[in-house]
């Protein structure tokens, strides 16, 4: 019973502002979709246009096909959770999610079926009468997404669901809405600007910024294959340096300094011309630190343990400054101020283009294309 | 989403704002034109305004009206601010007991002050004579500047000192603790930083008292006697002119206005500027004196606590005093004075009082939830003007709305100068203020995805509104309400202009037998009147759990 949503080639503006332009998407039946990106994206303008508390000045969103641009709000059936929560304060819990089977006249038997089916699967079946104000967020947040799910809606919609909520409860409620979802089955648009929760819990991410979608893919391909330096940088960390395409005979090289060049089975060859120059972007579990005289120099300029592992800042001889991150177990704490030589993971790190920022990496290993 | 033109929002503010041009615009427009153009030629002229200001009988009361202002608002910061700061600072035995007090002593109507006072301190009161008799004086009693400042200044000093122990409940105290570690001595500390966080505050109160106290007519009518302020001498000449050329007391109303709107247009620049926004994570503590210092800040809370609860308890206490012919005190206890005004005559003031209230209190919640909600989410040009007019009834002294409305509405096409309906108007439109601002202060603080909330998961707009936003805003609707109520009870500067025989309220009757110098009835009167303010207000802490109202 889950619905696709398709949105072509949408527009909002704000006054003279073109907030989204052109915007495209598909959203799968059951997926948990999320939209990412920092803060003024747009990533919420398009959730409230899909629920329709924004208008859509041009194109079109389709659940199932069908075109729902001019459906008001409130005949939409869909759920939204909100970063607030919005639970209304002056009802018990039971009432709040009553609230949404009421206006939609729905029988006394089957409310308090619902009620009760939907209190267990979101585990806050002893709180039925309590008054919001003496719950916790976590418990609000449930209570919201408990009040969404009840009224069936054919999609739900989550607004920042976790930023209220300090660090433990955010990793604690996010698994639970990963496991509600899924059991419930609903095509859920998830919206966050915090690229770890999106990894944890989508199913696909879409990674915005500035009103335009980067990519789409699954988190793994976009943690590992970010299509644009943009993308490299907010998901995760990565350091940026620069370098320069060397064509040989064997193949590509990446030429980092006279006495270090890497070696590229995977550059889209027919995109690159010799001495082209390019970033590389390396995220610093992809550094390595050796003893080898050929390498990237650098001198640690401060560390930090972190228990598991542990993090080096590295100004490096051509200026740039690096994260570099060891595994705490394997090796030793290097002292500050140490002189250090530093190899690349070639076939972890990701090469763009200088002017256009694009990714140089042929698609490969994930079938997934934007 | 479908833009519905003639939705709810949109039909109510068309009919909120047309009854504000009715019923505020239209009388007030009136005013101006009556005191601008000759009433039988038509022609604009500015001789009302020069007669004004050609003598000295006419223009002294402007003088007057800002002494006695001055000076009460200055007094009232006096006792107003070290009494907030005294129950803030020290642990005072019963201060929960003293705030509802001074709360009480606020809500009371200055008339009843300034007629208490002269029982107490007029030619022949009990204090007089005892003063008189004791010192073998001629004191005369205190009536003209002195009896109006004092009353004006017991009356307002609670408004100053609610409006400082809110500020200083907001004021962090780890600001004080840090002054304190980078060596700030407690005078400094005080000076140096509680002083300017809460200076806002001072100037905003004392401004609103300044407002109250330049456009009360009840204190000056009754204690200043040849004292005239501008509220009296506008009662004065329009009685005087009601029938004959009205354009005189039009024109000084005209100059009152002028007068209210640049007080109130200065109120609103200073708060805009000097606003901080503080919420207090850890507020200061009440800590507990010993010795002489202890007795000293007890006794002088309890005494001014006292002193601004004064009036009450005497009203109350001579309603229950025989009086020879109404006049004298006989000294012995009686329920004549009641006897009197229940059954020896038609209760028709008592009535009235609570049944136009009544009308007004609904009218203004509903409307207040409307416009409140209107103005602060569905903004747009209509409702932005409806946003400012709400504020006029601020500036408009009473004097001046009573006429207004006669001007207004003694003619066809709408005729109803003394019914039921015209005072009606009048304490809706005067006291409407207080509801919609503690409204607009909770819907402000509803978030709007409460709304969303609603609506997404299938309410209409309407039933949203219904369901969710009046019950959320209830509270803070209620608290504003009962200051609407409580000071339509005490409404008396344009219920002087409006009533008749029909339409008499208890303020009115108040003001009528002191008048008359019928001390008995009068007390009986302004007994029942601060019974139930008092009552009211109990009902509603107890109610809501709050101990304070919005102002």
């Amino acid at each position: 019973m889950s619905v696709s949503v398709n949105i072509d080639k949408v527009v909002k503006k704000f006054g003279e502002d073109k907030v989204i332009d052109k915007l495209s998407l598909d959203i799968r039946k059951g997926e948990l979709f999320t939209l990412l990106g920092p803060s003024g994206c747009g990533k919420t303008t398009l959730l409230r246009m899909i629920i329709g508390f924004h208008s859509i000045d041009d194109g079109q969103i389709k659940i199932d096909d069908k075109v729902i641009n001019h459906i008001p709000v409130n005949k939409r059936k869909m759920g939204m959770v909100f970063q607030n929560y919005a639970i209304f304060p002056h009802m018990t819990v039971e009432e709040n999610i009553a609230f949404g089977l009421k206006v939609n006249k729905i029988g006394k038997e089957e409310m308090t079926e619902r009620i009760n089916d939907i209190l267990k699967t979101v585990r806050i079946e002893e709180h039925k009468t309590k008054k919001p104000e003496n719950l916790s967020g976590g418990q609000q947040q449930r209570i919201a997404l408990a009040r969404a799910l009840v009224i069936h809606p054919k999609v739900l919609l989550m607004d920042e669901p976790l930023s209220n909520l300090d660090a433990k409860l955010r990793i604690e409620m996010r698994n639970a809405i990963k496991n509600i979802q899924q059991e419930v089955g609903i095509t859920t648009v998830y919206v966050t600007h915090d690229q770890e929760e999106a990894l944890a819990i989508s199913d696909r991410i879409a990674v915005m910024n500035k009103g335009i979608i980067q990519q789409i893919g699954k988190p793994e391909e976009i943690y590992s294959r970010p299509s644009n330096v943009f993308v490299s940088q907010f998901i995760g960390t990565s350091n940026i340096i620069k370098g320069i395409i060397k064509k040989k005979e064997d193949g590509l090289y990446v030429h980092l300094n006279d006495m270090y060049e890497v070696k590229m089975n995977n550059l889209k060859q027919d995109e690159i011309v010799d001495k082209q120059e390019v970033l590389v972007s390396v995220r610093p579990q992809e550094f390595v630190i050796t003893n080898k005289e050929s390498g990237i120099k650098g001198k640690i300029d401060s560390t930090m343990f972190l228990g598991l592992n542990t993090h080096y800042f590295v100004n490096l001889d051509s200026g740039e400054r690096v994260e570099v991150i060891q595994d705490s177990e394997e090796e030793e704490i290097l002292p500050e101020g140490k002189d250090i030589n530093l190899n690349i993971k070639s076939k972890k790190i990701n090469i763009y283009h200088a002017d256009t920022k694009e990714t140089l990496i042929k698609a490969g290993g994930y079938d997934e294309k934007k | 989403m479908k833009k519905n033109k003639f939705n709810l929002w949109n039909i109510s503010s068309v009919i909120i704002l047309l009854l504000m041009l009715v019923f505020i615009i239209y009388p007030l427009f009136l005013i101006l034109g009556k005191g601008i153009f000759n009433s039988e030629t038509g022609a604009f002229t500015l001789s009302h305004f020069i007669h004004f200001f050609e003598r000295k009988f006419y223009y002294i009361t402007i003088l007057n009206s800002f002494k006695v202002t001055i000076v009460s608002t200055i007094l009232a910061v006096m006792i107003g601010l070290p009494l907030a700061y005294m129950l803030r600072k020290i642990r005072i035995f019963g201060s929960k007991f003293i705030q509802i007090i001074v709360i009480v002593s606020y809500i009371s109507p200055p008339f009843i002050g300034a007629y208490a006072w002269i029982q107490l301190l007029g030619r022949s009161g009990v204090i007089t004579k005892f003063i008189n008799d004791t010192f073998q004086l001629n004191f005369d009693g205190i009536y003209g500047f002195a009896g109006i400042v004092l009353v004006l200044t017991l009356q307002s000093f609670p408004l100053v000192f609610i409006y400082i122990m809110g500020a200083l409940k907001n004021l962090d105290n780890s600001l004080v603790e840090a002054a304190e570690s980078l060596g700030y001595s407690n005078f400094q500390r005080m000076t140096k930083i509680i002083i300017p966080l809460i200076m806002p505050t001072i100037l905003a109160s004392s401004l609103l008292v300044f407002m109250r106290v330049i456009a009360d007519f009840g204190t000056p009518m009754l204690i200043g006697e040849g004292y005239r302020t501008m509220p009296v001498l506008i009662y004065q000449q329009f009685l005087s002119e009601v029938g004959g050329d009205a354009g005189f007391a039009a024109a000084i109303a005209t100059i009152f206005v002028i007068i209210t709107v640049t007080l109130f247009l200065l109120q609103r620049i200073l708060s805009r500027q000097y606003s901080y926004s503080m919420s207090a994570l850890k507020p200061m503590q009440a800590e507990s004196l010993s010795g002489t210092k202890n007795i000293l800040s007890h006794i002088a809370v309890y005494f001014i606590t006292f002193i601004g609860i004064l009036p009450q308890l005497v009203v109350i206490f001579t309603s229950f005093l025989e009086t020879a012919g109404g006049q004298v005190y006989t000294g012995r206890l009686s329920l004549e004075n009641y006897k009197n005004i229940l059954f020896d005559r038609d209760l028709n003031a008592i009535i009235n009082t609570y049944k136009m209230g009544l009308y007004a209190i609904i009218i203004i919640i509903i409307i207040g939830i409307f416009i409140s909600y209107l103005t602060v989410r569905k903004r747009n040009l209509m409702n932005s003007v409806i946003d400012t007019l709400s504020m006029f009834p601020f500036v408009i002294p009473g004097s001046v709305l009573g006429i207004a409305l006669v001007f207004a509405f003694s003619d066809e096409p709408i005729f109803i100068t003394g019914t039921v309906l015209i005072m009606v108007i009048a304490f809706v439109i005067r006291r409407m203020p207080y509801t919609i601002r503690s409204s607009t202060a909770i819907i402000s603080q509803i978030s709007p995805s409460i709304e969303e909330a609603a609506i997404s998961l299938g309410a209409s707009e309407t039933k949203t509104f219904y369901r969710i936003i009046v019950p959320m805003m209830l509270p803070g609707v209620l608290a504003g309400a009962i200051m609407s109520w409580v000071t339509i009870l005490g409404e008396l500067s344009a219920s002087i202009i409006l009533y008749s025989t029909e339409t008499q309220t208890l303020a009115v009757s108040i003001y009528t037998e002191v008048i008359r110098g019928n001390f008995g009835n009068a007390s009986a009167y302004s007994a029942i009147l601060t019974v139930t303010s008092i009552l009211s207000l109990l009902i509603f802490f107890k109610l809501t759990g709050k101990k304070e109202v919005d102002l």
